[in-house]
Order: C-alpha cells, then structure tokens, then sequence
C-alpha cells in the first residue's frame, strides 16, 4: 500500500484496487494450481498470507496488466476484470470474473479500515471456496481479461486479442464474494460453461 | 586410594590441605562427611562395567543415601570412598611430616597399578603413601594420573585408548626412580616398550566431534582429560596477533607463510628475534588442543594442568599457546587500563629531542617459565610441546638456548629433535604459570615506567626519555635484575633511540643480555647487520633483494628510494628504505584496537560428512561469539576461510592440513553482532556458498571484522527501541517481537473498540466513525493499526511518554486526532460525517437509484454502526436539522431504529416518501414490509416478520432466512393452504429484494435464493415462493452478468 500524497482520490483508490486485484489474481491462479507451489512465495498483504508469484514473468505479467487499466478503472470504465483459464483447444473453462464498481462520488479512501477489511474478507473467502480448492490440469493456460463499458477511445493498438474463445450458451455463474466499499465494490464469480455448451 | 584426589591433582592438593585442617577442628567430623559426600557424587567416578552406567550424577547421589546398596554402583561407590579414607589414616600416619617446606616427590600424582608388577602393587602403594601420591585400587579417568603395569595383553595394546583414556602407561621402574632421584622424573623414558612403538593410534576429529557431545553434557570438572587426542586450536587469527606490532604486518606475513610451507625456519646464526617471532607464529600448526576442551571445559583445563605441579608435565595439555597470547592481551588491558591509552604527551619528534627506547623481551618465554622452577634443567636443552609422543610426530613450539644450540628450533618434529639431541627433555604449555609471569613482568616495568607499551606478553618497549636517567644502562639492569629475582627468568634488553633499534638491539644482547646502541653507533650497526634482520623483510622479500645483490642493510641503503618504490611499491619501499637507516618514527605507547576476531583451525580437520563440518562450524561459531564476547566487541562482517586439499596424500604432519588452497567467503550485515545464532546461521549461509566436498577441507577459520564496540551498540539499540523497527522493514520475527511491544498498547486500545463484535475492525465507535479522516498513511503501514482503530479514551490514559512515542508513529497525527475527539466529544460529533453522506445523496438525482444507493449504503455502514445505536443521544438527534435526521434513520440498522423511535417520536414520522413504488417494501431502516407483514393476517408473513426483527445487527434478508431456518419447523410448514395473496407478498418482496441487491450483492442474493431452495424442501409453500422467484431471478441475472446463476 505504498502512495504518494498528492494523488487525486480516483488515482490513489485505482491503484488501491490494482494493488488488490494483483493479489487477488495471484491468490486464484496460485490456488488452481497451474503452476507448482515453488513458483509463489508467502507474503504478507493486509495482515493476511498471500502468495506472490516468483517467477518475474509471472509476477510482471500480472502486475502490468493491471497497471495499464489504471487509467480505465480512474475514469470508471472497467466493468469487469476476468482471469480466464482454458485448455489446449482454447475454449474457456472457467472465468474467475471481478465486477468492479468505482464509486466515483466518493472521495478518498476511507481511513477507517473499512474498505480494508471488506478487502481482508474477500481474500479469505477467496482462499477457502469451494471451485478454487479443485485444482486444474496443468496444460491449461490463463489469461487476464478486461470487460470494458464502452470502447477505449485511445489507442487500441496496446490490447492484445484475447486468446480464449465465447462461449455458446450463458455461463453458469457461482458468486463467490461480494464486497460493497467506498470507493469501490469489488464482486467475484465464476463463470461456468453452461451444461449445454459443447466443449 | 584417597578420596580427594577426585578431581584433579590441583583441587586434589587444595582439598588435602582443608581436608587436614577440618580434622583439626571441632566440627571436622560433621562437615567432612559432608564434603565427602559432595565429592564422591562430584566425582561422577568410572569404575567399571556396570558401574559406569551409574556413575552419572544424580543416580549416584540417591543411591548413596539409600544405604543398604541398591546396585552395584553404589556399592562401588561407598567401597571407594572407604577405600579413600582408609589411604588418608594410612597417609597422615606414614608420609614425613619434616618437609613442611617441599613439597612430597608424587605430590598430585596417582596412580593405578594394573596387572602383576614387580615391585608388588602394595609396594607401589607404600611409595604412593610416603610420598604423597596416591593410589587408586579402581580405576578412574578422573582422578588416576598415572597408570603403572609392566606388560599388557595385546588386545589392551592394540585399543589402547580405551583402555588407558589417554593417561600414560608407565613402567613400575619409574616410581622407584622418582623415589630415589627425590624429584618426580619425566615419566616418557619410562613408557611401556610396547606402547614406544605404537604408530598409529590418533584418532580423527570425527572421534572427537562424537566426544564432544559428551563433554558439554557433564561438569566441566568432571570433563575428562582427552589429552593426546589432538585438535589443532590455532588461537587466533593472523591478524588478531599481530595486533601488538602490527606495523610489522608484511613481516609477519612472511612468517605466516613460511609456516604454511612447512619449511623449517630460516636457519639464522645468531638468535634473532625474527626467529623468536617465527616460534611463536609457528605454532599456529603445532597446537594440540581440542578447541571444544578449550572453550567447553576451561575450568576443567585449569584443574587438570595445574600449573605449580610439574607431575603434571607429562599430561597433555589443552590449551594453545596462540589463544593464550591472544586472550592475554586483553588481561593486560584490563590490569593495566591506562598503558593502552595512547599517551598524548609522547614528544612526536626525535630529531629535536633524543629518545630513549628500551625493548624487553623475556628470553625463550615459553620454555623458561616452564622450567623456572626448576634450575636443574636450566642449562638442559629444554623444548615446549603439546605432546611428548612416542611416534615424535608433534612440533616443538619453543626451544631455550641450551636446545638451540643443538640445532633445535621450533617447528621441528620431536623426531627430529631427538635426533639432533638425544637428552632432549620436553615439558608442556603451563598457561597459568605463563599469565602469572607475565603478570609479574608488567608490574615490574610499571613500576619504573609510565609509558609501557605491551608487545607481547614477553616482550615490551619502554619510552624513558622523559625520565630523568642518567645511564639507560643502569635502569636496564635494574629492571633486568628484578625480573629475574621475581620470576627467575631472563630478560634481554635492547637500548637505542627509537623502537626499530632497540629491537635489533635486543636480538644481538640475547640471551640474557644487553645492548646499548646509542644514535652515532647505529649507522656501523646497520652496515653488517642482513637485511634479513629487519622487521618486515621476510623470504619474498629477502628473496627479490638477492636478486638484486643486496644482503645487508649497507647494500640496502645504495638503492636510491625511487628504484626501490618501482619495484616494491610505495609502503615497502619507505618501509625499506627507512628501516635500512634506522629511522623509526613510531611512537611509544600506541596499542591498536583489535580489528578482527576470529578463530582458525588447521590442524585434524578431517570431516566424514556435512554433519560433521556442520557440528564444527557451530562450534567454531561459539569459540568466535566468546571471543567477541571477550573483547566486548561485535562485527559486521563475516569471513570463512576454508583450506582445500590440493592432493589426496595425506600430509606428512600427522592431520595437519598439507598443501592447501585457500577458498574464502564473507558476508557483511546491517547490525553489528556477537549473537550465535546469528553466526550461525551467517556461517552456515556461507559455508554453503563453498559448494565443496567436506572431505577436501582442511582447515576451517572463521573471522569478524568491522568491529564495534559491544557497549556502543547496546546504547544504540536502547535508544531507537520502538522506533527503529517501525521505521524499518524488518524481517518478520523482529517484526514479531516488536509487534508484541506496541500492540500490547494497541490491543487495549482494539479491545474497548469491540464491543461484543467478532469482527477485526468492525464495530466503531460514534467518535470514530466521525473521525473518519483524510489520514492517508496510518493506511500505508501496515503494521500500525489505522488511526481510528485506536480508542481515544484510552489514549487519553496513557503515560505522556507513550503518547508521545505513539503519536510519533502516527507522524504527529495523533494529537491531531486527540484534540479533535476531544472536540467531538463534547456531543456536537456523533453526526460529524453524517451530513456530508446526505450530500451525497442529495447529489443522485434520480429516485431508484436513490433508493439502490441507499440501500447499499447502508449496508455499506451496517458493518460500523452495530454498536453506534446505544451511543446515540436522541436528544442531540432532536436538534438536527430535518434532512440530516432523514440520513441518520436512513442510515441506522433497521434494529436499533426501534430505539431510536423509541426515543423520539420525530425520528418515526419521517419517512421516505419520494420513492418509486416499485421498491417500497425494502425502503426505509425498518423496511415497510416488515410493518406491512406484521399486520398481516398469514402466519408465515408475522413470522417473517418476527424473524426480520429478531436477527441481530443486519437487515439482511438471508439472515432473516437463515434464522428461521433454525426456527420452529411448525409456522413454516403448517398450513397448505396459504392464500396466494401471501404467497404473492413474499415474492414481491424476493423480487424486489433481488432488483435491488442483484447488481452489487450479488452474493447475498445467491446465499438467500440457495436458503430458501432448502426451506423449500421443509414447506411446500416456500418452495412455491422458490419456483416463482427464480424465474425472475435468473432473467435479472442475465440482465445484469449476462449468465444463469447456479444455484
């Protein structure tokens, strides 16, 4: 949680809320167990265990993700954020997804330690449920998506094509953790293939 | 046997005396038994066999006092001790009670006689008696010292240790001897043939390293004598003993490196003190102890080698003369505190003033001492050595001039020697008596000195130009004269004007001599004197200037500087080129600080395994922590030095360490520190970094550099206690303990915060929540809980000291944050920051969303406000304004709103009435259709009702479920025939509660839809609820996350 003064409250709460979903992120793919338990290490967030990627391919991809949806969470165009993993043929098998709602009234970060245990809750909950605990196979592969209000109107030369493919059907969703905070609100499901979709 | 030979011959001597003297007194009886008890379960006795399993301490005292004998042991045990008083009676009786003054020939010798022997057993026994020995019927590693036989069955011979633990085996010829000689002889001539040629019987460190287990577990003093069992302790470090002279760093380099060769010393006419330095470095090789009896069992070092004893020459000492120079140094500072000030009236300039410099050294200080005692063999060839073996394999650490003369110098095998002269006699080390005289030596040159400066603990410069003397001469052989008449041994002297010709000086007075050199006899001295003499010139060194045709210091002195710089450098060339002259500018006077501690050992490192090396670096880890201890230092920086074998031959000194490479790691840390365990686990990271085959080393050093002082660091630590850790990201244990200090301060503060939640941060107090400031950085570290966690009230308590530290932490916030509270509680704050939320609101114009925002809002809050109800005052709630009294009943748990109604009837008429209808039911703290149930005439809805009002802090519709899940089955599954204007109602309140929870909770929705799908299986009526729900449900899903929801 390291800030600078001087930052606007939309800054400072995005890069908050970066600050979290990397590990949050980390927290999910360390936990389908895609990669061996050598490549993360324990650290400390929030007064809480976390695990933080060793590999600093690993570790920069994730944090650089989130750190170029900076801007787009500060102007609250971010919808959703998606870990999505899928297997060799592409076709997803789960998508973790984070609905993120910036409330952009709000003003600063509260002091109060709210929004840092609402934060401390969700990545309880996120260690101990239930289709995280299922470990996949280790050929899938994941990737970190972003679902966006409307199109980016600067330059879209920076994204890169999504690899996984749509699925057919409505997924299956199964909430996991729902997390109402000033200034922000962070929800996460899984999205699950419908039992209809031909994989 | 006697009884109070039980520990050593020392404590031995010492007991016989009080023991004689409580005879003579009144209450001897009483406190005899006593003492006897105390020594018979000190002794720890082995005697045999079973025996042995008993003779641990605490068995051996219970069994003594039960007395009908409950096993062998004990039995052994009172048979012994009984054994020992009979040999007392028999003493007192029988010894010669005339020599008051001598002492008896076998004074602290005892022996045991073991097999057939000619004379008889008893007969030795009779000579034991006489003369003051004693004599064991059992033996005991602890207190038998000599073991006396004439022939040994050959599995003894082959597995001798184990049998004579290390004792000498002598001939039974030797007490006679001794008896008839009147003085106890060297027992070694005397030894058993069959043992002169045993070879090979040394056993490896790994033996030892199994010992030494065995050695921390008992008493010190009971610690046995594993005395030729020989671990080279190399004292201390190169660089920890040139401390004294270290200007002389290059030279003693060079004798450093001459040793490693393993060449024997340079093979000088004349007895000059390079090769006394030589002897003295030289037997960083030679050292024979093992370093755990060194730093494990020093008391029992000093009970076992008693000095004054010479019965005790023949047992191996355990000490190293290296660590003895070492540690001395620093008994010298502590006796003679100001000598190692620098003087700071020291006349800096010789050239206005003429200096006097008197050098004195002890002559051969280490044979002299040993034998001072003993004027027979004074004008014997006499050598230091940590082990007079048959197989003649040690080194001699120090031979007197008798011995030189034969062409015995140290570092020579014993082998050798011998061959070189036959009547070689071989004492050992005598610490204590080493200590004692140079004790002695330094009190007699601060008596007629003040400005003394040690070299050594045998060799030190005078500055007396400041002294009113007329004839440096005479003060000499004054101070000369006192040291013999005190210590009875030999000083030589050497008087010159500065510290570089004193010292040459004193080379050519030894021995027992002494050399004036006064300023205008300096220059002829120069001229003839080899190069080699010099300070600082050693085999490289001497090696390159015969290149160049140069021998002498008048050959010297033809080299221009400038050749000389080009070739040697700067320091050597001025080094070179001054001392060829005589000039030495060094003051007396001037002790340099240590600069590093360490422990080195190159002798019998023979490791199986890495648990082997692993026991020894911790060992050796503990040695450098005492040391550091022992100078009151503590370093920063970290050196293992490894030898590596450069061939798998043995070397031809037994265990020594042969030709070696030398590997070398460090490590430098933040804090300085003495701590094992931080050495150990330094030592180990290190060691790691090796990635060497443990067999290969050799030889193993661990030295500290960058010291501090110990007591400067203490202070330091003490001063930035709280602070330091917080301002430093320090790892996590330090980080533990600090945590323990401040959150026990900070844990009351949290606890008077928790009222009845069982949530971390949860529940707030009003004061709190209205101090929501903009503190951005009580966020940031982590490690301090957030400003507001923190209880005003207690704050306000603590002592001002605390405060202030604490509001430090916080940046100065803190009081920021007190006077504030201070202000809020005076009851203008319970509302503070309830205004600016109604602004908010205020801002959302449209009314769904209002009320969506509303909702989430307060569910937002409901995690803080539990306990805010009860700190309500109504009537300050009565004074505000209209809208900001609609925010608060808004913004209050449904539960406490009752209270607050309660309270004031205001508060109830306001209502929210510019809602769309749509969501009525859940508008308002204690939503509408709470009331509108209440009234209803279904059951089921009052229940619901009921239930709503009945669960705790939330409004939450999944805890309402939850609760009467855990309810009366009976109300729910009642009646079929519900009409469906109740089924109807409950829906609608789903439907609503879903469209107004779905788009931010969705996980509530989820828990309360998954809660009513079991009701349903208890009521057929909610599972008509579940089914025309669900519908609506999922349609709202895919609206909103464009999925079903698996429910």
């Amino acid at each position: 949680m390291v800030r600078k003064q001087n930052q606007s409250p939309e800054t400072e709460a995005s890069l908050f809320l970066i600050e979290f979903l990397e590990v949050a992120i980390t927290s999910i793919v360390f936990l389908k167990g895609i990669y061996p338990i050598g490549a993360f290490e324990r650290r400390r967030y929030m007064n809480l265990v976390v695990h933080s990627a060793r590999h600093p391919k690993l570790h920069r991809y994730i944090h650089d993700s989130l750190i170029e949806l900076v801007s787009y969470f500060q102007q609250g165009m971010v919808e959703r954020v998606a870990v999505i993993f899928f297997n060799a043929a592409k076709i997803p098998i789960e998508k973790f997804m984070f609905k993120i709602n910036m409330n952009r009234s709000h003003g600063a970060i509260m002091e109060d330690g709210a929004l840092e245990s609402s934060l401390r809750a969700f990545l309880i909950k996120l260690s101990q449920s239930e289709p995280l605990s299922k470990t996949s196979s280790q050929e899938w592969k994941w990737e970190i998506a972003a679902y966006f209000r409307s199109l980016p109107s600067d330059n879209g030369d920076r994204w890169i094509r999504t690899q996984a493919l749509q699925w057919q059907q409505p997924p299956l969703i199964t909430p996991i953790k729902s997390m109402k905070a000033d200034p922000f609100s962070v929800q996460l499901y899984i999205e699950h293939p419908d039992l209809l979709e031909p994989i | 046997m006697s009884s109070d030979s039980s520990h050593s011959a020392k404590s031995a001597s010492n007991s016989k005396r009080s023991f004689n003297s409580t005879n003579s007194n009144q209450s001897g009886a009483n406190s005899f038994s006593k003492n006897k008890k105390e020594r018979v379960g000190d002794s720890g006795q082995k005697t045999l066999g079973m025996a042995w399993g008993s003779g641990s301490r605490s068995s051996s005292r219970s069994s003594f006092r039960s007395s009908p004998f409950t096993d062998f042991g004990s039995y052994m045990e009172v048979k012994n001790r009984k054994l020992h008083e009979q040999f007392d009676a028999e003493a007192s009786i029988s010894s010669h009670g005339g020599s008051g003054s001598k002492k008896p020939v076998f004074h602290g010798v005892s022996i045991y006689v073991d097999g057939y022997t000619v004379p008889s057993s008893q007969e030795l026994r009779g000579y034991m008696l006489k003369h003051g020995g004693r004599f064991e019927n059992y033996f005991s590693r602890q207190r038998v010292t000599h073991i006396i036989c004439s022939n040994l069955p050959n599995s003894k011979v082959k597995n001798l240790r184990s049998f004579s633990c290390g004792l000498p085996v002598v001939k039974p010829t030797w007490v006679l001897d001794c008896v008839v000689a009147d003085k106890l002889l060297n027992w070694a001539p005397y030894q058993l043939d069959q043992l002169a040629s045993e070879t090979n019987n040394q056993p490896k460190l790994s033996a030892i390293l199994g010992l030494r287990s065995n050695l921390v577990a008992c008493d010190p003093a009971n610690a046995p004598l594993t005395s030729d069992i020989n671990i080279s302790e190399v004292g201390d470090s190169a660089e920890d003993i040139k401390q004294p002279n270290q200007e002389y760093e290059a030279f003693e380099h060079d004798i450093c490196d001459e040793a490693k060769d393993k060449e024997p010393s340079c093979s000088n006419k004349c007895e000059n003190e390079v090769e006394e330095t030589n002897e003295r470095r030289r037997c960083s090789d030679i050292q024979s102890i093992t370093q755990t009896l060194s730093m494990i069992s020093g008391s029992s070092n000093k009970g076992h080698s008693t000095s004054f004893d010479p019965n005790f020459v023949e047992t191996y000492f355990k000490n190293s003369r290296l660590h003895f120079i070492g540690t001395w140094r620093n008994r010298y500072r502590k006796r003679f505190p100001s000598s190692s000030r620098p003087s700071s009236s020291s006349s800096a300039s010789s050239t206005c003033h003429r200096n006097t410099i008197i050098h004195i050294d002890m002559d051969c200080f280490f044979v002299s001492v040993v034998i001072r005692n003993r004027p027979g063999l004074w004008d014997k060839p006499v050598v230091v050595c940590h082990s007079d073996n048959p197989r003649g394999t040690s080194e001699i650490s120090s031979a007197n001039y008798p011995a030189r003369d034969h062409g015995v110098r140290a570092g020579l095998f014993v082998r050798d020697a011998k061959a070189c002269c036959p009547h070689l006699v071989i004492v050992p080390y005598d610490f204590e008596a080493y200590e004692e005289v140079a004790d002695q030596f330094y009190s007699i040159l601060h008596k007629h000195c003040n400005k003394v400066q040690a070299m050594s603990c045998d060799e030190a410069i005078l500055d007396i130009t400041d002294l009113d003397v007329d004839d440096p001469q005479v003060l000499a052989s004054l101070i000369r004269k006192e040291i013999f008449d005190t210590t009875r041994c030999t000083a030589s002297v050497g008087i010159s004007n500065n510290i570089l010709m004193a010292r040459l000086a004193t080379k050519s007075a030894k021995p027992n001599g002494q050399c004036y050199l006064p300023p205008e006899k300096v220059n002829d001295f120069l001229k003839q004197l080899p190069i080699k003499a010099l300070p600082g010139i050693g085999r490289a060194l001497e090696e390159k200037l015969k290149g160049r045709h140069v021998k002498t210091c008048g050959e010297l002195r033809m080299i221009s500087k400038e050749s000389l710089q080009k070739d040697f450098g700067p320091k050597t060339s001025d080094m070179l080129w001054n001392h060829c002259r005589g000039i030495d500018n060094r003051l007396v006077g001037i002790i340099q600080e240590s600069k590093s501690v360490g422990a080195e050992v190159n002798w019998g490192v023979r490791f199986k395994d890495s648990k082997d090396s692993q026991v020894f670096l911790l060992s050796l880890c503990k040695e450098v922590s005492l040391r550091l201890h022992g100078c009151g230092a503590r370093g920063r920086t970290f050196t293992l030095k490894l030898k590596k074998r450069k061939t798998d031959e043995e070397p031809v000194k037994y265990m020594g360490c042969g030709d070696c490479d030398n590997l070398c790691h460090s490590l430098t840390v933040p804090m300085a520190t003495d701590d094992v365990d931080v050495l150990k686990r330094i030592t180990k990271q290190l060691f790691s970094q090796f990635h060497i085959d443990v067999k290969e080393i050799r030889g193993v050093g661990l030295h500290v550099t960058k010291l501090e002082s110990a007591d400067s660091v203490k202070h330091g630590n003490e001063k930035s206690s709280l602070r330091s850790w917080l301002a430093s990201a320090s790892p996590s244990k330090e980080k533990e303990n600090k945590d323990h200090k401040l959150v026990n301060i900070l844990h009351i503060v949290d606890t008077k915060n928790q009222i009845g939640g069982s949530h971390h941060h949860q529940p707030r107090s009003n004061a709190d929540v209205g101090n929501i400031l903009s503190n951005q950085e009580a966020n940031h570290s982590s490690d301090v809980p957030p400003l507001s966690d923190l209880d005003s009230d207690v704050l306000e308590k603590l002592p001002p000291e605390i405060f202030s530290e604490i509001n430090d932490i916080y940046s100065g916030k803190l009081s920021n944050f007190m006077s504030k509270h201070k202000l809020d509680s005076n009851g203008v704050g319970t509302s503070s920051i309830l205004p600016e939320y109604v602004e908010g609101v205020a801002a959302e114009s449209e009314p769904g969303i209002i009320s969506e925002n509303t909702a989430a809002s307060s569910s937002q809050y409901i995690d803080m406000m539990p306990s805010a109800s009860s700190h309500i005052d109504p009537s300050i709630i009565q004074e505000l304004p209209e809208e900001i009294k609609n925010g608060i009943t808004n913004l209050f748990p449904a539960h406490s709103a009752p209270q607050i109604r309660s309270h004031d009837h205001l508060v109830d008429q306001v209502k929210p009435t510019d809602h769309s209808s749509s969501h009525q039911l859940w508008v308002g703290n204690s939503p509408q259709w709470v009331e509108k149930f209440k009234s209803s005439d279904s059951q089921i809805l009052r229940f619901f009702s009921d239930m709503y009002s009945g669960v705790g802090s939330t409004h939450r519709l999944s805890s309402v479920l939850l609760k009467s899940f855990s309810a009366n089955e009976a109300c729910l599954g009642g009646k079929t025939t519900e009409c469906d204007d109740t089924v109807r109602c409950l829906c609608q309140l789903l439907k609503d509660y879903v469209d107004l929870e779905l788009e931010s909770d969705l996980e509530e929705i989820h828990t309360c839809f998954r809660l009513l799908q079991r009701l349903s299986g208890r009521s057929k009526f909610l599972l008509q609820v579940y089914n025309t729900t669900l519908p609506h449900l999922q349609t709202a899903m895919r609206e909103n996350y464009g999925g079903s929801l698996r429910v």
